[in-house]
């Protein structure tokens, strides 16, 4: 507290900062569940496009993409606005981190910037794709085949996928830091744990991809 | 097969008008077991006089040699050239005021937090009996106490911050780490809410976004990442305390970790 | 040039003057200590050990009690010491502890049941009382008779400083650090503060203050293998003694450590040896109980030290490029042990010495380490000499270590030395009032002044002052060191003489605006080479054999001519100390006898039976007193 905003009021006993982290946390953490769960969802496809369906229809029947979706979208934001707090959107503090993790040459401080880097790529990207999945109601594999194979999505995907991929990763190994569940003595396995799960990832999407372009509309 | 040091040193005096930052290159013939230390007091001692850089227990208890060696904070009287390329480049440490040269203002910042949390034991000073028995305490939790109690202040980890360089007044791992020793110190009376108000903010524990150049430069091997995350955990706790039920928060305030009060 | 007012000055922020400074400010002073370097930099913060008080809480030191630890004292000094004033020490420690523990040092404490010890090496079973659990704990050290060094495992003087440094915070002690002081301002009856150099710009500032206290630390770094810090380099004593008026006791007492490491000279502990390590020779043989058959390792430090060159100059010694050493045997401790109790002690050896205490010998010779001598004050912490001047810790001779300190009292001494005096200067304050003399700051501000402008400008000549800085050590190491004798004294004499006088000619080499650490350096020097022919002076006129003071021409302790204490004054324009004797103890309360160790032929003095018996001390015995203080405020 400054001497500058201490003379209209009382200061009352304000938790904010701490509810703040908190929420942060938990929406990061959702999101990265989501984000799980979208891709066995979708890679689902790779056991049976029927399956997929079947799931996709599920979910629409009980409303859950047309509420979920939204809701995803604002928990998105949301969290996007809990991390803009900390991201060096001043040149000043950019140009002070930059220097600093150059100056370090280490691991956890670059994957900070990376961490910033993925985030705004996610922000614009997931966007874009939640509002087109819910502009074409309802998902089916072959719509979503058709995309891969004729809408030139791929690419587009692959980025995304990537960013979020990266992004989730770290994203959860430093939740895992910051409260002490990864700790000095098992740090070194959960960073290991951390590259399965983005090799996993990529292993899944992949073959999500191919048996999306493979499959005949 | 002795090795020529190639010395780059961080020049600038601000205090002269003419002086303008750059490096200065020195060559040094290193030798056995030769440490900054050394290598440092040979090119002040014969070569420039006016080289600035502080060392006062030479055997890497003090804290007084903070500097960025090849580009990582260490203790420069620590650091073995043999360890060392042979092209060696010295910075002094950011974030704290420039002295001169090599040396930098740690004092007044650490005085300066030490301030803001109150960095002593909060108990009753007027109750010390002279003759009464010290209150006992188990041997483990001091031993854990003094584990916290030994940093020395270097300054290594706040400059090893990137947190700490973007924003000016955030407090440091030292720092959190000082407020931890107190927290598991069962003579300081301060309860939660107090240290919240200490700490529980965006310069303290909530500002640390977890990137660990503290833990890994801390050359007392003070368990910096353990202390944040376990104040973290237990103010964050805090905070939603009366929204989270009371049976799930105590649960998790104490899982994994022993550092309740005794 | 600023002037800044305080009522407390305390030059050094070390624990003796921070635990002053605390004192006198929970009495509602203000207090402002100047010290080189951030307080917990101080020295204080590199001692391991630990300290001593007779609280008696292990199992080996059952039995324990002011009065022993008094008796240890006394030897330990070889009767050189104070008596009353060690009485005083022996008394207040045990308080001291528990306050600062009450204040937050973790102290290591019992556990109750069954310990596995080592004694030379050796392994024994003890058994910690259940009564005691959670007490402060104790280790052992050397020329004690029980085990009464309070510990925090080896990083006791950091885990205390940190702990007195936060009192300082909790009450209002200003801390000027980076900081120098470089004269003391005062009229020739009082003291009135100090002239001091900031290490920041360069610039001479005032302190004008009712109390000054120095608390400067020792003097090692006139010797070039010390264990001290770099800037251990006896600022205090000097100022004072530069005065004309205060002198410098005992100065010839110096202590060399048995276990300094090689070749960086770093200390490691000697809890090493009180936890159970040996040493050994060329042959990896543990040569000790040959020459101290009780004591061994743990005979107090002037002995072993002394041992141990006799022992490589009867060819037991390890060559090495850095000269011959012997070894530290800590390996059977075990891994545990080492990496927590001696962690520091491992630290240093794997990353100063590549040697893995845990499998290998640590190769150690004995090294500078301590000053018993520095600023001669009487029992209250009061300067010979200048009214309103203290001292306090290793930069006094308040005088309870006499010719040899044992380990783990000085570190007691600062803290117990710093509640006691603290309480006399808060009683000084009380009431009292300075009428400031501008002329006095005036005239010391100009002499430095000048000082410095004839440094900056080569007025005087163009001498290198860390070319004297090394003569000089090299001279005290070669003429004043562990053995001596009139030969080489004489000879250490001359130069050092040579050299002071050459000293007034320093001129810099590079020049800088602003803060420049040659400067600093060219400043001290003159008056290290002061403090180095006080000691080697001192040594050389001192004609017998005490404590760490060994002739070789006058191998006996001579308590007939020599039971006193050196007073060395210096006037000015003079090149070499005036040596008065006081003597050494108002009282004998344990009269002069055999040490028990160390061996050698005592030549006894005829005292006086009212010598002998100690004056009747009324209610007011100095173990009572810190109560009353702590509770002020
Ligand atoms: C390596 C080592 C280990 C030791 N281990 C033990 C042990 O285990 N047990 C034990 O009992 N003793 C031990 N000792 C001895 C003991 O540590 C010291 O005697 C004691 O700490 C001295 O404390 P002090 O407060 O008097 O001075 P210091 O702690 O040395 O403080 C001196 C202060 O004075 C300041 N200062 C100096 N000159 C000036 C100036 N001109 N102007 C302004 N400020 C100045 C300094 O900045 C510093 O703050 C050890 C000593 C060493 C060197
Ligand atoms: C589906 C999308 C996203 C998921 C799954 C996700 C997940 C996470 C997770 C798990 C964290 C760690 C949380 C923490 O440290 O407390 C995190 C941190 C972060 N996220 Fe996201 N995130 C997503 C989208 C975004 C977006 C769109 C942005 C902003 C543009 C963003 C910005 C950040 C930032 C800046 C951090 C780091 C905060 C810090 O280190 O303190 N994220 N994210
Ligand atoms: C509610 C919102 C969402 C719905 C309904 C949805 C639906 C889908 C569907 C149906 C596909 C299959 C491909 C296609 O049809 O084009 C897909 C793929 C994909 N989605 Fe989403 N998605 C949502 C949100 C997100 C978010 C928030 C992210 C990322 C942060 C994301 C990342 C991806 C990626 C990377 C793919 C490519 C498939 C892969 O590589 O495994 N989606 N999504
Ligand atoms: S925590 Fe470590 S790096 Fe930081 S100041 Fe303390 S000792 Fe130095
Ligand atoms: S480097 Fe900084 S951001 Fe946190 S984990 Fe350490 S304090
Ligand atoms: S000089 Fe003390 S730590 Fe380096």
């Amino acid at each position: 507290m400054s001497l500058q905003n201490v003379t209209l009021h009382v200061p009352p006993k304000d938790k904010l900062s701490g509810r703040l982290d908190v929420l942060m946390m938990v929406s990061g953490f959702l999101l990265a569940l989501f984000v799980g769960m979208h891709m066995v969802f979708v890679g689902s496809v790779i056991i049976s496009p029927k399956l997929m369906n079947a799931l996709a229809w599920f979910f629409e029947e009980l409303y859950l993409v047309q509420i979920g979706g939204p809701v995803i979208l604002l928990v998105m934001v949301g969290h996007f606005i809990l991390g803009a707090r900390k991201m060096p959107f001043r040149q000043k503090e950019y140009v002070a981190f930059r220097a600093h993790s150059k100056m370090m040459h280490h691991t956890d401080t670059t994957l900070w910037l990376v961490q910033v880097a993925t985030a705004i790529i996610i922000l614009v990207m997931a966007s874009i794709h939640i509002y087109t999945m819910l502009d074409t109601l309802p998902i089916t594999a072959a719509k979503s085949a058709a995309r891969i194979q004729h809408g030139n999505w791929m690419p587009f995907y692959i980025v995304l996928l990537a960013a979020a991929a990266i992004h989730i990763v770290i994203g959860l190994y430093r939740i895992g830091v910051k409260f002490a569940v990864v700790t000095r003595e098992n740090r070194p396995k959960a960073r290991k744990f951390m590259v399965y799960l983005l090799v996993a990832a990529a292993v899944i999407s992949f073959l999500t991809h191919i048996r999306l372009s493979l499959l005949t509309i | 097969m002795s090795r020529r040091l190639h010395i780059e040193i961080f020049r600038y005096n601000p205090l002269d008008p003419d002086s303008v930052p750059h490096m200065q290159s020195f060559y040094v013939n290193e030798y056995d077991s030769m440490t900054l230390f050394i290598a440092l007091n040979i090119i002040r001692e014969e070569q420039d006089p006016s080289v600035q850089f502080d060392f006062c227990c030479r055997a890497g208890i003090c804290g007084s040699c903070g500097m960025v060696i090849n580009g990582r904070p260490g203790l420069a009287c620590h650091t073995q050239t043999r360890d060392l390329p042979e092209h060696i480049v010295l910075h002094p440490l950011p974030v704290f005021k420039l002295i001169g040269d090599l040396s930098v203002d740690t004092g007044t910042w650490f005085r300066a937090v030490g301030k803001k949390i109150e960095a002593w034991v909060h108990s009753d000073d007027t109750a010390f009996d002279v003759r009464a028995e010290e209150a006992r305490m188990e041997n483990a939790l001091a031993e854990q106490i003094f584990e916290l109690d030994r940093c020395v202040e270097c300054g290594c980890c706040i400059a090893a911050c990137g947190t700490a360089r973007m924003r000016e007044d955030f407090l440091g791992a030292a720092t959190i780490n000082r407020v931890a020793r107190f927290y598991i110190d069962p003579r300081d009376e301060r309860s939660d809410d107090d240290y919240y108000d200490v700490i529980g903010n965006d310069q303290g524990v909530f500002g640390c976004m977890g990137l660990l150049g503290c833990e890994d430069v801390c050359p007392k091997k003070i368990p910096l990442q353990d202390q944040l995350g376990i104040m973290r955990r237990m103010l964050a706790l805090n905070s939603v305390k009366g929204i989270l039920p009371k049976g799930i928060l105590d649960k998790m305030k104490h899982k994994g970790c022993c550092h309740e009060k005794h | 040039m600023q002037t800044i007012y305080t009522d407390l000055l305390c030059i050094g922020a070390g624990l003796a003057g921070e635990r002053v400074a605390v004192e006198a400010a929970m009495a509602g002073f203000r207090v402002t200590c100047l010290s080189i370097v951030p307080p917990r930099r101080s020295h204080s913060s590199a001692a391991q050990g630990g300290m001593q008080a007779a609280l008696g809480n292990a199992v080996m030191g059952q039995g324990d009690s002011p009065d022993v630890h008094f008796a240890d004292t006394v030897k330990g000094s070889d009767w050189g010491c104070d008596q009353e004033v060690a009485r005083i020490f022996a008394d207040t420690a045990p308080i001291v502890m528990r306050e600062m523990a009450h204040w937050g040092v973790p102290w290591n404490r019992v556990v109750a049941g069954t310990h596995t010890y080592y004694k030379g090496g050796k392994p024994f079973e003890a058994e910690e009382a259940a009564e005691k659990h959670g007490l402060i704990h104790a280790r052992a050290f050397g020329g004690t008779a029980k085990w009464r060094t309070c510990y925090t495992a080896d990083g006791t003087g950091r885990a205390v400083l940190n702990t007195l440094d936060t009192k300082c915070l909790q009450y209002g002690v200003e801390i000027h650090d980076r900081t120098q002081a470089e004269a003391l301002i005062h009229d020739g009856e009082r003291c009135m503060g100090a002239i001091v150099r900031c290490l920041k710009t360069g610039e001479l500032k005032a302190y004008i203050a009712k109390a000054t206290l120095i608390a400067t630390g020792g003097y090692g770094r006139i010797y070039r293998a010390t264990t001290n810090a770099v800037i251990c380099d006896g600022g205090g004593q000097i100022i004072a003694l530069d005065t004309g008026l205060v002198p410098m006791g005992n100065m010839e007492a110096v202590q060399f450590h048995p276990t300094g490491t090689v070749p960086t000279d770093i200390l490691v502990t000697e809890g090493c040896r009180g936890d159970g390590g040996t040493l050994l020779d060329v042959n990896e043989y543990r040569f000790m109980p040959d020459y101290e058959p009780e004591k061994a390792e743990l005979a107090s430090r002037d002995v072993v030290s002394r041992r141990m060159i006799e022992h490589i100059r009867k060819g037991f010694g390890v060559q090495s490029p850095y000269g011959e050493h012997l070894w530290l045997d800590i390996r059977h401790l075990g891994v545990k042990h080492i990496t927590t109790k001696l962690r520091e002690v491992y630290d240093i050896c794997t990353n100063f010495l590549g040697v893995d205490p845990i499998h290998q010998l640590i190769p150690v010779r004995p090294t500078h380490h301590y000053s018993m001598g520095g600023v001669r004050v009487d029992k209250n912490g009061h300067a010979y000499g200048l009214k309103g001047l203290f001292s306090a810790g290793e930069s006094a001779c308040w005088d309870m270590h006499g010719f040899n300190r044992l380990g783990g009292n000085s570190l007691a001494e600062t803290v117990v030395a710093g509640t006691y005096i603290g309480k006399q200067v808060a009683q000084f304050l009380q009431g009292y009032d300075l009428d400031i003399k501008s002329a006095a700051i005036r005239d010391a501000h100009d002499k430095i002044a000048e000082r410095i402008k004839n440094i900056a400008t080569s007025a005087k000549g163009r001498e290198n002052c860390y070319q004297l800085r090394n003569e000089m050590q090299d001279a005290m190491m070669e003429h004043v060191g562990i053995f001596r004798n009139e030969k080489d004294l004489k000879e250490g004499v001359d130069k050092l003489q040579a050299l002071y006088e050459r000293s007034m000619n320093i001129g810099l080499q590079a020049s800088s605006k602003g803060f420049t650490p040659e400067m600093s350096m060219a400043l001290r020097i003159p008056g290290m080479l002061k403090l180095a022919l006080c000691t080697a002076y001192g040594a050389l006129m001192r004609t017998e054999s005490r404590g760490a003071h060994t002739r070789e021409d006058y191998p006996e302790r001579n308590d007939r001519d020599w039971l006193n204490r050196t007073l060395a004054y210096w006037k000015d324009g003079e090149t070499l100390p005036v040596l008065k004797y006081e003597e050494a103890s108002p009282y004998y309360e344990l009269p002069p006898g055999d040490r028990g160790y160390g061996g050698g032929k005592i030549i006894t003095a005829e005292l006086p039976p009212e010598k002998l018996t100690v004056p009747s001390k009324g209610k007011d015995e100095p173990a009572a007193k810190p109560a009353k203080s702590a509770k002020k405020k």
